[in-house]
């Protein structure tokens, strides 16, 4: 499974690229992949806590001492 | 000194001086010369009014020359020197285009609506001699908009300079003239406006004196199937400038800042850039994804 | 101001041609340019019958210069109420005990990122901090950024370490220490004028203290003395975390598809999924609507158990977040742009976490079902 999505990653590494005056829809803030830095934390707040699986979006963000 | 702020509405657009003056008259009566230069440009080179010089000369074009003043030659020669320094990208004569671009309904113009067009362009065919002027072809148009509205701020900041003002600002639309810093020295935060987002800014800009000009892809656009075409035409293609949400630049005269950023935005992304660094002005531009690319370095 | 190289002849004619006008030539003079965007956030959690969260953030973002870009955020993580403090079978069944008291805890955080931007490379730094009267929390990160293919991908590579110290108020002369090393690797792939997705890696290495200082287990027996275990886990912790986003506008509808997937996995042998999928619809120019929806599903930790065996074993915990339990939970966002750039966003949803909700079944038969509401408000703007 994993393998077919790195392949599936490759390929489209090859697939016609956008250029950048093609960009209007991409650029929409709905379509950013990381939310405000406020919300983003909000979020992990109220789920990181109660779950044993955490992380996987970015590194150095330090642990947290919830119990 | 008391701040004095002025607004008023010309070329169908919004426009402000704020100027610092001890003497609520005398700021007054600067203004008032400032107001009234904008409006008596705006009246001499308006395309719209039919009894203005520029609309003689367009419909004298393909018979007479017409005769003009020194301050119209003067704006002709330096239509000319933008025409040269551009490589024939800054056109006055690219306004006849408006005839297949209506921004009003969301459709973008065929080749074969342009090309006609496309043969009434070209400032190598603006025939001119001493104090006159003639268009070669008939059905081509001299077009002021690209850098009447900059003339027109320069010649305001001159009036508050002549009016005894020495701390102001002149904003026409978005085009910026600082004539001096506030009276303790502190610069004037002048905003650049966001290209997407309405009402707000891209950056504030400390500025003490200068001209700021700014051209963007959001003033008259229209978006069709993803792509935004903007009011920014290549005269060469007749089609939308591209590579830039918005070019600003700041020069000694809003004619100049005008220029460069007209010409950038139609040099796109990467030849925009490298013909911004050259001309060794400083620039903040918003390329088309969003991203921002300041000059401005802290002094 | 830079150098000319082709053009200066060029800002010489211009400029020439310029005041053979009568107009005023102003020298320029002009300092760095502001841009950034700054927000508040705060989160308000309630769990039924335990505890309360609120946690208002601060933070900033802003380009200085031409290349360079920083951005910095703190918070207070206030929790209060009720807290569970270790699970009993008095009862006759595994139960959490919740303590008496209402504490109130205070947590300080924050952190801050500093990158450059070198032509197609991007490079960053970060440090991050997290201090409570009982847990000390100090990390660092590096992240460097590479966009190939006219910046329809882009590469992410990082490298993240962190070092907890952690106390007890119960305990006060607990002082122990945990590291843990990060690495990430991921790809931003943009599929059409419509469509990305981002697929990202992370591999993380723990060692130390990871025993909860403030949960125990206690179990009675028919016959013999009850057995009394703090919690007890292993001293080091390696895991793996796949998430994958995709982000699809459909133009017609006037919404955005917005879908997120995490596999987990870690040498515990805790496994989940995590599904969130939501619509972004726009009403109108100023107002959007986002419902959401967030699945997640988990397996045990090897020494999770409510109940102490015997013999008592090296390595045991009763902490429900280490359990098998499967949560749904929904929310909606209001989102409102006004003038000014000004943007206030307004979320409310629901936690819902029971043991039946586990994919495949299994979820642990003592997981004391979760229900919890939290709200959260964020306004930002640009400057």
């Amino acid at each position: 499974m994993r393998a077919w999505v790195a392949v599936a990653l490759l390929a489209c590494a090859g697939c016609a690229p956008v250029a950048p005056y093609q960009r209007a829809y991409l650029a929409r803030p709905d379509m950013a992949l990381d939310a405000s830095p406020g919300m983003m934390r909000a979020m992990e707040r109220t789920f990181s806590a109660k779950e044993a699986a955490n992380g996987g979006s970015s590194v150095g963000g330090g642990g947290c001492g919830c119990n | 000194m008391a701040l004095h702020g002025f607004n008023f509405r010309a070329m169908a657009a919004e426009h402000e001086l704020q100027l610092h003056c001890e003497d609520a008259g005398l700021a007054r009566a600067a203004a008032v010369r400032a107001m009234e230069e904008v409006a008596r440009i705006e009246a001499k080179y308006s395309r719209y009014r039919p009894e203005t010089l520029v609309s003689r000369i367009n419909a004298a074009a393909g018979g007479d020359f017409v005769a003009i003043d020194a301050e119209t030659e003067g704006l002709l020669d330096y239509a000319d020197a933008s025409w040269r320094q551009s490589a024939g990208l800054f056109d006055a004569t690219s306004g006849v285009l408006r005839r297949a671009w209506r921004f009003d309904v969301e459709r973008v113009p065929t080749e074969a609506e342009l090309a006609p067009l496309l043969a009434l362009i070209g400032w190598d065919r603006v025939e001119r001699s001493p104090g006159r002027v003639r268009l070669a072809s008939p059905g081509m148009e001299l077009d002021f908009g690209g850098f009447g509205k900059e003339y027109a701020v320069d010649r305001a900041a001159l009036a508050l300079r002549e009016g005894g003002i020495g701390s102001a600002v002149v904003s026409l639309a978005g085009d910026v003239v600082v004539l001096g810093p506030q009276p303790d020295g502190a610069p004037w935060r002048v905003g650049i406006r966001h290209p997407r987002r309405e009402g707000a800014v891209v950056a504030t800009l400390p500025i003490a004196s200068g001209a700021l000009a700014t051209s963007g892809d959001y003033e008259r656009f229209i978006e069709v199937d993803g792509e935004r075409h903007c009011h920014i035409l290549d005269p060469r293609t007749g089609r939308s400038a591209r590579g830039f949400q918005s070019v600003s630049v700041l020069a000694p005269t809003c004619l100049v800042a005008g220029s460069a950023t007209t010409i950038a935005m139609l040099k796109g992304r990467d030849a925009g850039l490298a013909w911004l660094r050259g001309l060794g002005l400083d620039h903040l531009c918003v390329l088309d994804d969003g991203s921002v690319v300041s000059s401005f370095a802290r002094g | 101001m830079h150098s000319g190289s082709e053009a200066p002849g060029s800002l010489h004619a211009l400029s020439r041609a310029a005041l053979a006008l009568p107009i005023l030539a102003i020298p320029v003079e002009a300092g760095a340019a502001e841009i950034g965007e700054m927000g508040f956030t705060i989160l308000g959690y309630k769990e039924r019958g335990l505890m309360k969260v609120v946690e208002p953030v601060l933070w900033g973002k802003a380009r200085i210069g031409e290349t360079w870009e920083v951005q910095a955020n703190v918070a207070l993580d206030i929790v209060s109420g009720a807290s569970p403090e270790g699970v009993s079978n008095i009862s006759g069944t595994p139960v959490q005990l919740v303590s008496a008291a209402s504490v109130t805890d205070r947590r300080y955080l924050g952190d801050v990122r500093v990158s450059r931007r070198m032509g197609e490379l991007t490079l960053g730094i970060s440090r991050s901090f997290s201090e409570e009267n009982d847990y000390r929390s100090h990390a660092y990160g590096i992240e460097a950024r590479w966009d190939l293919n006219e910046r329809n991908t882009t590469l992410a590579f990082g490298y993240g370490q962190s070092a907890d110290s952690i106390g007890s108020t119960l305990e006060p002369t607990l002082d122990e220490r945990r590291d843990t090393r990060e690495y990430l690797f991921g790809v931003t792939q943009v599929l059409s004028r419509f469509d990305l997705v981002q697929s990202t890696v992370t591999v993380a290495r723990g060692r130390g203290w990871f025993n909860d200082p403030y949960k125990f287990t206690r179990t009675f027996y028919p016959d013999g003395a009850p057995a009394f275990l703090f919690d007890l886990r292993p001293s080091s912790r390696d895991s793996f975390a796949w998430l994958t986003r995709y982000r699809r506008h459909v133009p017609g509808a006037d919404g955005t598809l917005q879908a997120e997937y995490r596999y987990y996995s870690d040498d515990w042998d805790v496994r989940a999924h995590t599904l969130e999928v939501a619509w972004q619809q726009s009403l109108g120019e100023r107002w959007a609507v986002r419902p959401a929806l967030r699945y997640h599903t988990q397996g045990a930790a090897r020494f999770y158990s409510p109940v102490v065996p015997r013999p008592a074993p090296a390595e045991l915990s009763s902490d429900p977040r280490l359990a098998a339990f499967g949560g749904i939970s929904t929310s909606v966002r209001g989102i409102l742009k006004l003038d000014g750039g000004l943007l206030i966003e307004l979320t409310v949803g629901n936690v819902h976490n029971t043991r039946d909700f586990r994919a495949g079944g299994n979820g642990s038969p003592t997981y004391p079902t979760l229900q919890a509401w939290y709200g959260i408000l964020g306004i930002s703007r640009p400057f």
